[in-house]
């Protein structure tokens, strides 16, 4: 059996069986508590390959549109798509670069371009987040 | 922040009844000892129906009576206790000396709160530094439940609950805070002070929190230090004014409770939090209770100041900030094991649902 499965089993059994026989309504909280907390493990883990195939895709092509964009960017913009580069350009590596950004001047015409390519990769990467904390 | 403050408890809510061995009776016995010397007893303070409400997020809620005698006969009083455990929610940021002082405060004006008898900071005394304060008769339906909203929608149709929650909000805001000595909690030095002030709070408990965080939080951070609103007037602002922090009696507001995170600042920081989508589960009525229309010409009419929906808006995205350092901070509360509680555990996935909505609020 898979792990996701076994887990997700788990979680039902903790939601459906062993919840509703628990008396006392911390405990009897926390056991459910216990059962979703599995069900969103068992999810990430079913959907971890899937999702970690599409996000290293997407920060390829992020990669790709951002270096002509900020070409002329100064030192500070540099640095920080260097650095987020060197961190194979995982999304939740972008932080540096945004505040580099932010700092660079929200109103400068190619931040304004490099933040409209970024956010669509950030929704995307919350998109797939909240297919397992939903 | 807790679903229910002073009064009794609400739909669901567990109880810690004395006599279980357990922290009720030893609650029973402190406060017992504490009240002797408070109450001016001639003889030893009976502690009744002792019950812990609210197993919430923050401090402890306990509701008892106390009988006693002294010269005066013989006497029956309803309190409330508040404890500050340590390791809940907004430890850092959420002190009951201070929100003694603000309660002490409260009572000269017309807002609806609890009168606050005893500040006790030495943890050795009650198990926990704690704040004694008047039981509050009302009760509090938690929102989030369907048994709660029904009851807010069929108030809401009375249309008495409506008219109080908006006067109880204006009272807050009227409140003449230099006056009554309010402004211990800080005042903006100039009108970009308070959002300012606020976006370092919440970015101290991201930092505080453990957590690592999220690109998405970076965009809204630096959208909120770009745009920062200007205010021009500042008032008591209580930060978290919605059904579930109101206690209720004959469709009137008896009490507003959860003074946690109180400040002076711009008025349209509570009138955002009422607009808000967050403190409505698939209602139109704001809050769960009342009409839109019904609030803002109401609250405009009772404190002079003019809905400003751009600065709402701005609001609307601090909030998303604010609710993403919730869920990070509680997220951390479990993952440093300062807190075993797995509610906690669980709100690793709310921060996600935080940061959805920030991506919604930015337009993405």
């Amino acid at each position: 059996m898979h792990t996701a499965e076994l887990l997700a089993r788990l979680a039902a059994a903790l939601r459906t069986e062993i919840g509703p026989a628990v008396e006392g309504e911390y405990p009897r909280t926390q056991a459910f508590m216990a059962g979703v907390i599995l069900e969103r493990v068992s999810r990430e883990l079913a959907l971890d390959a899937q999702h970690a195939a599409a996000a290293a895709a997407d920060g390829t092509a992020l990669r790709a549109d951002l270096d002509p964009v900020l070409a002329a960017g100064p030192p500070p913009v540099r640095v920080a798509l260097d650095r987020w580069a060197e961190a194979a350009c995982a999304i939740h590596a972008l932080t540096p670069l945004i505040e580099a950004l932010y700092a660079w001047g929200p109103d400068e015409p190619a931040a304004v371009d490099a933040l409209a390519l970024i956010r669509p990769v950030l929704r995307r990467d919350i998109d797939r987040r909240m297919e397992i904390a939903q | 922040m807790s679903d229910v403050g002073t009064g009794p408890k609400g739909d669901g809510e567990a109880a810690l009844e004395p006599g279980d061995g357990g922290p009720g009776e030893l609650v029973g016995e402190l406060l017992a000892g504490y009240l002797e010397a408070k109450l001016g007893a001639d003889g030893p303070v009976v502690i009744d129906d002792l019950e812990r409400i609210a197993v919430g997020w923050s401090h402890e809620t306990w509701l008892f009576t106390a009988r006693w005698s002294d010269a005066g006969g013989r006497h029956a009083e309803g309190f409330c206790l508040r404890r500050d455990p340590g390791n809940a929610l907004l430890r850092e940021m959420s002190d009951l000396g201070v929100q003694f002082r603000v309660l002490q405060c409260l009572a000269r004006t017309d807002v609806p709160a609890p009168e606050a008898y005893w500040y006790e900071p030495d943890p050795a005394v009650l198990g926990a530094p704690a704040v004694i304060m008047e039981w509050v008769a009302g009760e509090c339906p938690s929102p989030w439940r369907r048994a709660g909203r029904e009851y807010y929608r069929a108030a809401a149709e009375r249309g008495e609950l409506p008219v109080s929650f908006t006067d109880s909000l204006a009272a807050i805001h009227n409140v003449d805070w230099r006056d009554v000595g309010l402004d211990f909690l800080g005042v903006p030095r100039d009108g970009t002070a308070f959002a300012l002030r606020e976006i370092a709070k919440w970015r101290t408990l991201i930092e505080h929190s453990g957590h690592p965080g999220h690109p998405i939080l970076a965009d809204l951070v630096g959208w909120l230090e770009t745009n920062v609103p200007v205010t021009d007037r500042f008032t008591l602002v209580h930060g978290a004014y919605r059904t579930g922090n109101l206690l209720i009696a004959n469709d009137r507001i008896s009490a507003v409770l959860d003074w946690e995170l109180q400040v002076i600042g711009d008025p349209m920081y509570d009138v955002a939090y009422v607009l808000s989508e967050l403190n409505r589960d698939g209602t139109e009525l704001l809050s769960n209770v009342v009409p839109r229309a019904v609030f803002i010409d109401r609250y405009q009419e009772q404190t002079g100041i003019e809905v400003d929906e751009d600065r709402c808006r701005y609001y609307q995205l601090l909030y998303a900030m604010r609710s993403a350092a919730f869920w990070m901070s509680a997220a951390g509360l479990y993952a440093d094991g300062s807190n075993p509680d797995l509610r906690l555990a669980r709100t690793e996935w709310s921060v996600t649902v935080a940061l959805e909505r920030a991506a919604q609020e930015l337009g993405y």
